[in-house]
């Protein structure tokens, strides 16, 4: 057994490199001088792991399926404690994903440290006597060390722990000039907004773990799918779990609930409306960290949650997430056109095709979603660099408006920015399978989200039985949802054997057999939806003529999201092509950037790698390994069109139209960006005065910063102000009068009782008895005259009273006494 | 013709006594007062040899009485004089007024 757990021992070690690298630059990084601290963190803290990556990449791209399947159920999970009843585990899941993410992120993260070097070697190393340098890579090792543990954690618990942790490095690093205002101020936006999301992924994770009882993604999936079969089959059985909780809050479910908490976390650090405000602030950091958190890390965050949980999500919180992406990836690619900074643009550039992958996992194109972010995980990252490059030859300088012409003194960052620009705009020869890696990725989010939109009829009916017919997440509901697909029986029928870029499917009763081997019976006889929905979209004669019923109980997506995105895939191409020409084409608008603008070795070295990354590696590394993840991270997923099978089904409903509609969406955004910024910016200064209103709208970015700094920022201290109102004339008020009162109380009782009552009885004593002692003392003169004086005077006041009394009776007894003596 | 009886001799004792008391409220040196101290006691002497002879012939307890007085005198005065002595080296002086630091 012990070669069994290899893969999860070298992603250990991979993640545990970084963290040993942190520790020393933190604790000995001093010692180690400029360019020692940096390269100690590519090696250790990046170089290791990406070894180590590599080596698993290879080792599990030899395997065969059922090896996998194998060592995925065989992991190693280390039982760390008990919460309550529940056992937290912490291991590495060990599937197609996790290769594919680890390495991704290993590639990626160690190109930008290495450019970091390069980048960081003009700044001053010492503020204050202290060593920033080293600081720096210590900072970008944690934050590699967080980024990797999340993706390998098995556990929810640790990936929320990992979680956090980049979002604490986020904050380190986006206010790492400290000693600027804005930048210190843009981490905190940046930390408080993600605490914002991370409060939506703390009531998900309560949810789970309450409701489904564990806090293992593999087994609260599964959990997840038997409540939900137990509910299909008894919607009032115990067993029903969280689906049986009557518990509703805006028409969603608990379920729901659960899945839209999960992805709010995810809407935080992928920066998502409305929680996107933080990621062009995040832009106040050096370029390297710009490039780590908006390509391998933090944004890719987000996207990788869904995807883990994808199994967790219902159809409304699926369309929920559909509608959140679909509106940040049209809004922000409208901003992006505007912006001047070229970081801002390439950031709303970023939230735009973040918007993509997340509106692709709402939709259910899980492997189309996860796609998209390793490819725009390499273009991205290298657009920053090359942006870096362009910033640090520039002096600094971030107004495109600046810029222009630097073609000649930047050769090989113009050309690599350009295949980055050609790749994010899905640059590609439609039809004949020739394209960089955007192409493929965005147009299958694209041909999914057609298929959600047009594909499937939607009809309901009444049905008064129906064990299976309650949608999910719509507990107790009587009405079937019933989607149709492909009235067109035509289409149906030759659909299987047609693909898009010439690949052969396998005939459908193989891929049926196969569908109906790999999916578990239930209990009972009843297939899972899945299954059956296979085998009657395969079958449509067995349900009548062109009638499929596939996505039971799933709604269609709304059209306009769609038409949203179609739209954004136009608008990609022109902002990016603007920013590129802006930068390196026309001629220089500034003499004395254009004549300091220079490129050194250190940093372009990193972007020729980037860029061949981006050219190859996207379809042929990932995308098998993804799809290959996809059967097995979905399995029992909510939503059938998760499958690969699936995309494929969607690609060819796209087949038609849209493909050349939107294949060639990139030429169409060059055109016109060419067209207006061919001769300068004259053109450009015309249609904006033109535009009037919407591009202030558009360059304040629709007034967000304002609105929340008007509701959250002003309202806190609106708040506070109240509240310190409140403090003054309420509270206090109350307790000036206690104090009043207790005061009064106590000079009463002071005053009153102990000066005049207590103090007067002891008081009176003393007085009495030092008046009754200066009556006695004065007689005691210390003469002896006067106290003999006094005795003879006792004496003969005695004698007196003696005579007086009677001689007789003392002479009596002077007579006795003669008597008796003889 | 008087006849010399106990009457008399009581009378001498009285005029003895009232002469030591005066003696001892007028002095102001510690010797006189130590000198009006001995009237009294001899005063006494004298009593208690008169009521022997007189109310109890044959018998010699007030003779013995008054033996006592004497050696009892003797041992005051020794007593007293070492007093005066102390008083006049811790005051520098016998004047009884003035070793007043008893007065309340």
């Amino acid at each position: 057994m012990t070669t069994s757990h290899t893969y999860e021992i070298l992603l250990a070690l991979g993640i545990l490199a970084p963290m040993i690298s942190f520790w020393v630059l933190v604790l000995f990084g001093r010692y180690l001088r400029k360019p020692g601290a940096g390269w100690f963190a590519v090696l250790l803290g990046m170089g290791v792991p990406l070894v180590l990556a590599t080596v698993v990449l290879i080792g599990w791209s030899g395997e065969d399926a059922a090896a996998r399947a194998a060592l995925t159920e065989n992991a190693y999970r280390f039982h760390w404690a008990n919460l309550g009843a529940v056992p937290v585990t912490i291991g590495v899941k060990l599937d197609s994903l996790t290769v594919a993410m680890f390495f991704m992120v290993a590639i990626v993260s160690f190109l930008i440290f290495f450019f970091s070097i390069g980048y960081m070697s003009g700044h001053s190393d010492e503020v204050d006597g202290k060593s920033l340098y080293s600081r720096f890579f210590a900072y970008l090792s944690l934050f590699g060390f967080s980024m990797l543990g999340l993706v390998v954690s098995s556990s929810l618990l640790f990936l929320f722990i990992c979680w956090e942790l980049v979002g604490l490095c986020s904050y380190l690093l986006i206010g790492f000039y400290f000693d600027r205002a804005y930048a210190s101020a843009a981490g905190i936006k940046a930390f408080i907004t993600n605490r914002v999301g991370d409060f939506g992924f703390i009531v998900g994770l309560m949810l789970v773990f309450f409701q489904l009882g564990t806090l293992d993604l593999d087994q609260a999936a599964a959990t997840f799918a038997g409540q939900h079969a137990a509910f299909l089959a008894d919607p009032t059985s115990a067993a029903a779990g969280i689906f049986a909780d009557p518990f509703t809050l805006f028409g969603w479910s608990l379920a729901t609930i659960m899945g839209i908490g999960l992805f709010c976390g995810a809407m935080g650090k992928s920066a998502q409306f409305p929680l996107h405000v933080w990621l062009p602030d995040a832009m106040a950091g050096p370029t390297p960290v710009s490039a780590l958190i908006h390509a391998a890390t933090m944004v890719a965050a987000g996207v990788y949650l869904v995807a883990r949980v994808f199994r967790l999500m219902t159809p409304e919180a699926l369309m929920f997430i559909a509608v959140i992406g679909c509106l940040t990836l049209t809004l922000m690619a409208l901003v992006a056109i505007v912006q001047v900074d070229i970081k801002k643009c390439l950031a709303y550039s970023t939230l735009s095709q973040l918007g993509y992958m997340i509106f692709g996992m709402g939709c259910g194109a899980w492997i189309a979603a996860l796609f998209h972010l390793t490819t725009h995980a390499f273009f991205k990252a290298m657009l920053f660099l090359c942006s870096g490059q362009v910033i640090e030859g520039c002096h600094h300088e971030q107004d495109m408006r600046k810029m222009g012409g630097l073609y000649k003194k930047m050769p090989v960052t113009c050309w690599t920015f350009f295949i980055g620009v050609l790749a994010i705009s899905g640059a590609g020869i439609a039809g004949t399978g020739i394209g960089l890696g955007g192409f493929f990725s965005k147009d299958e989010i694209l041909a999914v989200a057609y298929t959600r939109a047009y594909g499937w009829e939607y009809e309901k009916h009444q049905e008064s039985a129906g064990h299976d017919s309650h949608a999910l997440g719509a507990p107790r509901s009587k009405t079937e949802v019933r989607l149709v697909a492909f009235q067109d029986s035509d289409q149906a029928g030759h659909r299987p054997d047609q693909t898009h870029d010439g690949q052969r499917v396998e005939p459908a009763g193989n891929e049926d057999q196969v569908q109906r081997d790999r999916q578990p019976i239930l209990e009972d006889g009843k297939e899972p939806l899945h299954a059956g929905a296979i085998r009657l979209l395969q079958h449509p004669e067995e349900h009548g003529a062109g009638t499929a019923a596939i996505f039971r109980g799933i709604p269609p997506l709304p059209k306009w999201l769609f038409w949203l995105a179609v739209f954004t895939a136009y608008v990609t191409p022109f902002y990016m092509m603007r920013a590129w020409w802006m930068t390196f084409m026309g001629k220089p608008r500034d003499e004395h950037v254009y004549k300091h603008a220079h490129e050194i070795w250190l940093m372009y070295v990193p972007l020729i790698a980037l860029s061949v990354g981006t050219v190859f590696s996207g379809y042929l590394l990932f995308r098998p390994l993804i799809s290959d993840g996809a059967a097995a991270a979905t399995a029992a997923a909510t939503v059938l069109a998760t499958d690969g099978h699936m995309h494929t089904e969607a690609i060819n409903a796209a087949h038609g139209w849209l493909f050349w509609g939107v294949g060639f969406a990139f030429l169409v955004g060059f055109a016109i960006a060419f067209a207006i910024y061919r001769k300068g910016l004259e053109t450009a200064d015309k249609i904006r005065r033109g535009a009037g209103i919407l591009y202030v709208i558009l360059e304040r970015k629709y007034f967000f910063d304002e609105v929340y700094n008007f509701v959250w920022v002003k309202g806190c201290i609106l708040v506070a102000k109240i509240s310190r109102l409140i403090d003054t004339y309420v509270v206090d008020l109350l307790f000036d009068l206690a104090a009043f009162t207790i005061r009064r109380l106590a000079d009463f009782s002071g005053w009153v009782l102990d000066n005049h009552g207590v103090d007067g009885v002891f008081n009176g004593v003393a007085k009495t008895s030092q008046d009754f002692a200066g009556v006695v003392r004065s007689p005691q003169t210390g003469r002896i005259r006067n106290y003999l004086l006094f005795a003879a005077a006792v004496a003969t006041v005695v004698l007196i009273c003696v005579l007086l009394a009677g001689w007789e009776s003392v002479s009596s007894v002077a007579r006795a006494a003669e008597t008796t003596i003889p | 013709m008087l006849t010399i009886g106990l009457t008399h001799y009581l009378l001498v004792a009285a005029v003895l006594f009232c002469s030591g008391i005066f003696t001892m409220m007028t002095k102001r040196n510690a010797i006189g007062i130590l000198i009006g101290v001995e009237l009294v006691l001899n005063s006494a002497g004298v009593n208690l040899v008169a009521f022997d002879r007189y109310l109890g012939p044959g018998r010699v307890d007030g003779q013995i009485m008054a033996l006592f007085v004497i050696v009892l005198a003797a041992a005051e005065a020794a007593l007293a004089v070492g007093i005066c002595i102390n008083l006049y080296k811790n005051l520098a002086t016998v004047d009884v007024d003035t070793a007043a630091t008893l007065r309340g």
